[in-house]
């Protein structure tokens, strides 16, 4: 279990995360929404120990992050690291020793080019393989569905749904309210850095409902579409 | 320029002194300058021949448009090289340059060689991985150079050898690490830089000990100068 106790962040004297309490279960899928700048990915930035923060954040793990896989929206990769490589320096990181990388090549990435030439849904999906070969017991998948194509978007939910089942705990942004719906126990939504309602299961449809006459409103009419 | 250090104004003001310089020296020193020089240009604007920017530029304008603007832009790119070809009366080899740029506007072609170079260390990537693959000439440079340096007796070009595999290998410790990666390592910090050090060392190891194994058997006398080298490496490595 992670908890997640009066969290605020601060970059300089703007307040991206005001005093945030959550509390994620083992075996469970969490989705987390909001505008962009609404304070998601610093969320999964202080959850990860990558930002300083105020307030509290404690886990069953003595050190969370060896525990956690990151998936970050834009994933980072030097110039001349193959696919296969890329696997291997995060499963260094970790102590895990891989073998027959090829084999565990579920989206059946070009391993061997060089990942920064890769496409943008290429990146995600190899950067999602790194960390899910690192067998790790947390996963914050911030913008896993991001420019990835439709039967990759398939195979990522079925994965997020087989961690439940293998009683990991998993934190998902995304845009694509439907790919939440799909695999979330509970979503957040989130705005100017607080978390202003909590939705189960049940209400993901009213959710959605109210998300699209909130955001789109009467906007689209004002461009006087011909 | 800012990149550099160097203030802009400050920076596009000597640019064209710096090109004027270079370019004499080229034609002072070399017998084939012009060609060199007709080379160089080509390399020069062949950058403006991108497959991405080119496909922007033909979503934007239509093809009369797109020709022109390509063909004026390859001349302007040209245009430093070929003042300092009239200035040096090589008018033919100007007029081959300017026709040749023309020529490229046809073909869109990246310059940018995206072919994964082999390398022994992608077992323990990154620093060894990317810094090879970055400078993997400089090796066979390193080795000839000791064979040089054993055919000619000259103990000291093949230390050189050794010094540039040395100063090659610590540049790739020069580039800061993503937060990522090292937020990644479930080691501490200090194991997290043993690691590192020892990664290194073996690496580095590995790459000069031909060398070393040449110059131990041909200058057996020197030995002392080579034990004193590698203690001064695993000093620096260790710091």
């Amino acid at each position: 279990m992670i908890k997640i106790e009066r969290l605020s962040k601060f970059y300089g004297k703007n307040q991206v995360l005001n005093s945030i309490d959550l509390e994620f279960k083992k075996g469970k899928i969490y989705g987390i929404v909001g505008e962009n700048g609404a304070g998601k990915t610093t969320l999964f930035r202080c959850i990860s120990g990558l930002e300083n923060y105020k307030g509290n954040i404690s886990s069953d793990y003595t050190k969370l992050k060896d525990h956690l896989g990151l998936l970050l929206t834009e994933p980072f990769f030097f110039s001349k690291i193959t696919g296969k490589e890329y696997i291997q320096l995060l499963a260094n990181a970790r102590q895990i020793e891989l073998s027959n990388i090829e084999d565990k090549n579920i989206f059946d990435l070009p391993l061997n080019q060089y990942a920064s030439t890769y496409s943008t849904g290429m990146k995600n999906k190899l950067a999602l393989t790194a960390i899910l070969l690192q067998e790790n017991n947390v996963f914050i998948l911030d913008e896993p569905f991001n420019g990835v194509d439709i039967q990759s978007n398939l195979i990522i939910t079925e994965i997020i749904q087989r961690f439940k089942k293998l009683e990991k705990t998993v934190i998902i942004s995304s845009h694509i309210f439907s790919t939440l719906a799909n695999t979330c126990d509970e979503i957040y939504l989130m705005k100017n850095g607080e978390i202003i309602k909590k939705v189960e299961q049940v209400d993901f449809n009213k959710l959605e409902k109210e998300m699209k006459e909130f955001t789109v409103g009467n906007r689209i009419d004002k461009l006087e579409l011909k | 320029m800012i990149d550099f250090g160097l203030p802009l104004l400050i920076g596009y003001t000597l640019l064209p002194f710096v090109f004027i310089l270079l370019s004499n020296y080229l034609f002072g020193n070399t017998e084939f300058a012009n060609y060199v020089y007709g080379l160089i240009a080509l390399s020069f604007v062949s950058k403006l021949s991108e497959p991405k920017r080119n496909n922007f530029l033909k979503s934007i304008f239509n093809k009369d448009k797109y020709n022109k603007l390509r063909i004026i832009e390859n001349v302007i790119y040209c245009l430093p090289f070929t003042l300092f070809l009239i200035y040096k009366k090589q008018f033919i080899l100007s007029i081959i340059l300017n026709l040749s740029v023309v020529i490229i506007t046809l073909f869109n072609f990246s310059t940018n060689i995206n072919v994964t170079i082999p390398t022994p260390f992608s077992k323990k990537p990154f620093e060894f991985t990317v810094g090879f693959r970055k400078t993997f000439y400089i090796f066979p440079i390193a080795y000839f150079l000791t064979y040089i340096s054993v055919s000619v007796g000259n103990f000291n070009l093949g230390v050189f050898s050794m010094l540039l595999i040395g100063i090659t290998c610590f540049s790739y410790y020069s580039k800061i690490e993503n937060e990522y990666f090292v937020w990644n390592y479930n080691l501490s910090s200090k194991e997290f830089l043993l690691e590192k050090m020892k990664t290194c060392l073996v690496y580095f190891s590995l790459l000069i000990l031909p060398i070393i194994i040449t110059l131990a058997i041909y200058f057996f006398n020197e030995i002392n100068i080579l034990i004193v080298f590698l203690f001064c490496v695993m000093l620096i490595s260790l710091q």
